[in-house]
């Protein structure tokens, strides 16, 4: 059973540390790279075969273009954006618009990362 | 559980972050987490009750923030160590921690080595904090010193934070039950730190308190 490659970009350092854990914790998963800033997934995809991309941004400004370009670029990504002080996770995914998860818990991000398309 | 282990406690509203230290922390062997909360009455009211060694609290806390959490938790139960989780790198925020009584401030920026490390210093009575940080700190003990602001410093030291609110509460027109009906406290208490107050600024009554705190720039709401 291949394992689900996760690259995140991700915010602030601490919260970033908790997600490399809760991911590394399970078997089905696989961390296959981390950057620093949001943008610099653009270039990483191109080389990484990526299933889903976890950006937690210091600032929403400009993420809904960034994941616009992702999925334009990676039709079977899916990407979970999540808020400033983790309010809320939008996962987008081409052709299954944009969906909300309000107050994330670990569970409710495992149970969005595993909902990768075959 | 191992008898030397450090008992902490854990207070933010982000759940992600609040459950993945849970089990990160607790995979520490010398570190317990005997408790958590995500709103500030019930983090207040639990570090009460279980009187942890270590409290990590977040600054954004929803209602009461990390500040008057700590200032709370310094009055009641003083052998609690606070330790602030913060956001941003502000002097100005991270002195006001200090003096409210908190023993450590941790930028969530930091990573999570960074915060077990000042956990472990913090319950061993040792201030732990970044070089930037402690950078900070020196400028803005060099800016009281030069601006004479040492004086103002230390008539503020003199008065406790549940003294400082206890006066603010006055300046706000407050009789002694009210503000005991705010701060959760009994009317007597208010009655002896309104003792202790006119005492220590050699002051004697509620008008003059008001009005050397606002000089000082002591209230909150300074009209």
């Amino acid at each position: 059973m291949p394992k689900i490659n996760v690259m995140f970009s991700s915010r602030p350092k601490l919260l970033s540390d908790v997600l490399r854990n809760l991911i590394e914790r399970q078997p089905d998963m696989i961390i296959v790279g981390e950057v620093i800033d949001p943008i610099e997934l653009i270039s990483a995809l191109r080389t990484t075969p990526v299933d889903v991309v976890i950006i937690t941004p210091h600032k929403a400004n400009g993420m809904p273009r960034l994941c616009t370009q992702l999925l334009n670029e990676h039709l079977k990504l899916r990407i979970l954006l999540i808020t400033l002080e983790s309010t809320g996770v939008y996962i987008y995914q081409s052709g299954s618009g944009r969906k909300y998860i309000e107050k994330p818990s670990e569970r409710s991000i495992l149970d969005a990362i595993r909902d990768t398309p075959e | 559980m191992s008898t030397e282990s450090i008992r902490i406690f854990i207070a933010d509203d982000n759940c992600l972050l609040l459950e993945g230290l849970v089990i990160m922390l607790g995979e520490q062997k010398d570190f317990v987490v005997t408790g958590t909360a995500s709103d500030s009455r019930s983090a207040v009211e639990q570090i009460k009750d279980l009187k942890p060694e270590v409290a990590l609290i977040d600054i954004g806390m929803p209602e009461k923030d990390g500040l008057e959490i700590t200032q709370i938790l310094h009055e009641d139960v003083p052998d609690v160590k606070v330790i602030i989780l913060g956001l941003v790198d502000l002097t100005d925020e991270i002195m006001a921690c200090i003096e409210a009584g908190a023993a450590g401030y941790v930028l969530k920026e930091s990573s999570f080595d960074h915060l077990v490390d000042t956990i472990r210093s913090v319950h061993r009575n040792e201030a732990f904090c970044s070089p930037r940080m402690a950078a900070s700190l020196f400028s803005r003990i060099a800016e009281l010193t030069s601006e004479g602001k040492s004086q103002i410093l230390a008539d503020s030291v003199k008065l406790s934070g549940r003294e400082l609110d206890v006066i603010n509460l006055i300046a706000e027109g407050l009789s002694n039950k009210e503000i005991a009906k705010e701060l959760f406290i009994e009317t007597q208490t208010v009655k002896n730190h309104v003792h202790n107050i006119l005492d220590k600024l050699q002051l004697h009554s509620r008008f003059e308190t008001v009005q050397y705190a606002r000089e000082r720039k002591l209230l909150k709401k300074n009209p």
